[in-house]
């Protein structure tokens, strides 16, 4: 027999359900296993889509006929040079080799990892364009040094905020420098890092509000959020998901060094 | 630049990279792609004056995808290429347009060959599933914004999307028993 609420278990992995409908959901998930089954898979597939389908990001040929057609006098051909298509294709090992049972056990175990509700989407909007600016513009750092001694010191002059920062090239993460950077109307302290060819912007601000911890994917540019000590990190970069996830790790372990 | 123009440029250029996911996505080719996108962009743009306000990307992937059905159209009567086909038998078999564009010397050769096993099962998925799916998933877009962008009522995408999921579920399991 098949279940009555199946449409309404999707609507819950969607985020479509009011707090009441979500946990009346929630619920009846704990005692469906048909439902719970739908779930589960539900979240492998997104997963899947997410790291290992292929998002085609419009090439910069077209970004440029685009804008002649719809007749900007500047077609900057200097975006072209520095921009999306000098970036290596986003690397996406986290899920590799990983089959429809692989998917559906890793996507079980990260339940709480997918189902977050992570930052809201003007934000996340306004963290990736942030950053598509630091790619393509002259604005990557206000301070240009891999020294962490050096770029710590400069947020805490220029910036009210003051995240920790780390150089962890070993680890294959370069520091790069720092900046200070305009999100959703509020400054935020951007660390900048770089692996292999792919530049990784982490922007921390204080006093965010009911923004909550987790993951979210923008034109295929993919953000980590998370908190530490009354700071709210975004972390976002063309990279796979394993590296923005090793990176916060490293910066959240540095954070602990040094108190 | 007029301000009309400026304010187009400011709302629907950030949606470009959504506009080209979804139209290759749809045509399956770069070039179609390409043309379709622009296509869509000089549309949007005549009929600017006719957008509400508020997220400018479930209107303009409406747009995108209006224009894929005519080029679609005009193409079928040119030429009949078998759109849908069944995945069976097409797993060796990756169709040129679904290669990543540029290497990428991170990734070792399984990870690229199970990206494209994904890839060519959801190329394979009918139109409005693998649409429904590409919404969903890869854009994030919430049901409301696909059923503007798709022109559907929201029941239909809910339907949609569940039959997606089980398809793409399904074909594949079956990629994965035909490659071990
Ligand atoms: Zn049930």
């Amino acid at each position: 027999m098949s279940c009555t609420k199946l449409l309404t278990t999707q609507a819950y992995i969607d985020d479509e359900l009011d707090a009441a409908a979500a946990l009346a959901a929630e619920r009846h998930i704990e005692t469906c296993a048909e439902c719970a089954a739908l779930r589960a898979e539900g979240l492998a597939i997104r997963k899947a889509l997410r790291e290992q389908a292929s998002y085609h990001r419009a090439p910069e040929k077209l970004r440029a006929a685009v804008r002649q057609k719809i007749g900007d006098p500047v077609s900057s051909p200097s975006v072209a040079k520095g921009g999306f298509g000098a970036l290596a294709k986003p690397g996406r090992s986290f899920f590799a080799g990983a089959g429809f049972g692989a998917a559906l056990a890793l996507a079980a175990s990260l339940l709480i990892f997918v189902l977050g509700a992570p930052v809201r989407d003007e934000m996340a909007n306004d963290v990736v364009a942030a950053h598509i600016r630091s790619l393509i513009g002259t604005h990557l750092v206000d301070v240009a040094s891999n020294d962490h001694h050096t770029v710590k010191p400069w947020f805490a002059g220029h910036s009210d905020v003051s995240p920790p920062v780390g150089d962890f090239a070993k680890a294959g993460f370069t520091l790069v420098g720092g900046r200070v950077d305009y999100v959703d109307g509020r400054r935020a302290a951007v660390t900048v890092y770089r692996h292999g060819a792919h530049v990784m912007n982490v922007f921390a601000w204080k006093d965010l509000g009911d923004v909550k911890p987790g993951t979210r994917l923008r034109n295929g540019y993919r953000l980590l959020s998370w908190e530490k000590h009354g700071l709210f990190f975004c972390a976002v970069s063309d990279t796979g998901q394993s590296e923005l996830v090793r990176l916060s790790q490293l910066i959240q372990s540095s954070d602990r060094a040094t108190e | 630049m007029d301000e009309r123009r400026r304010r187009f440029e400011a709302l629907l250029l950030p949606h470009l990279d959504a506009a080209y996911n979804l139209a290759r996505w749809l045509s399956r080719s770069a070039a179609e792609a390409e043309d379709v996108v622009q296509d869509a962009m000089l549309r949007a743009l005549k009929s600017f004056d006719r957008f509400r306000g508020g997220d400018a990307r479930p209107w303009l992937l409406a747009i995108v995808r209006n224009c894929h059905r005519t080029a679609a159209k005009r193409r079928a009567s040119f030429v009949s290429v078998p759109i849908d086909e069944e995945i069976d038998g097409m797993t060796g078999d990756i169709p040129n347009a679904f290669r990543a564009d540029t290497p990428d010397p991170e990734s070792a050769a399984t990870a690229n060959a199970e990206r494209r096993k994904l890839d060519t099962v959801l190329a394979a998925l009918p139109e409005e599933f693998r649409e429904v799916l590409i919404l969903r998933e890869l854009e994030e877009m919430s049901y409301r914004e696909i059923a503007e962008a798709t022109g559907v009522p929201m029941g239909t995408v809910m339907s949609r999307l569940a039959r997606a999921r089980a398809l793409l579920k399904e074909r594949w399991l079956q990629s994965e028993g035909a490659s071990s």
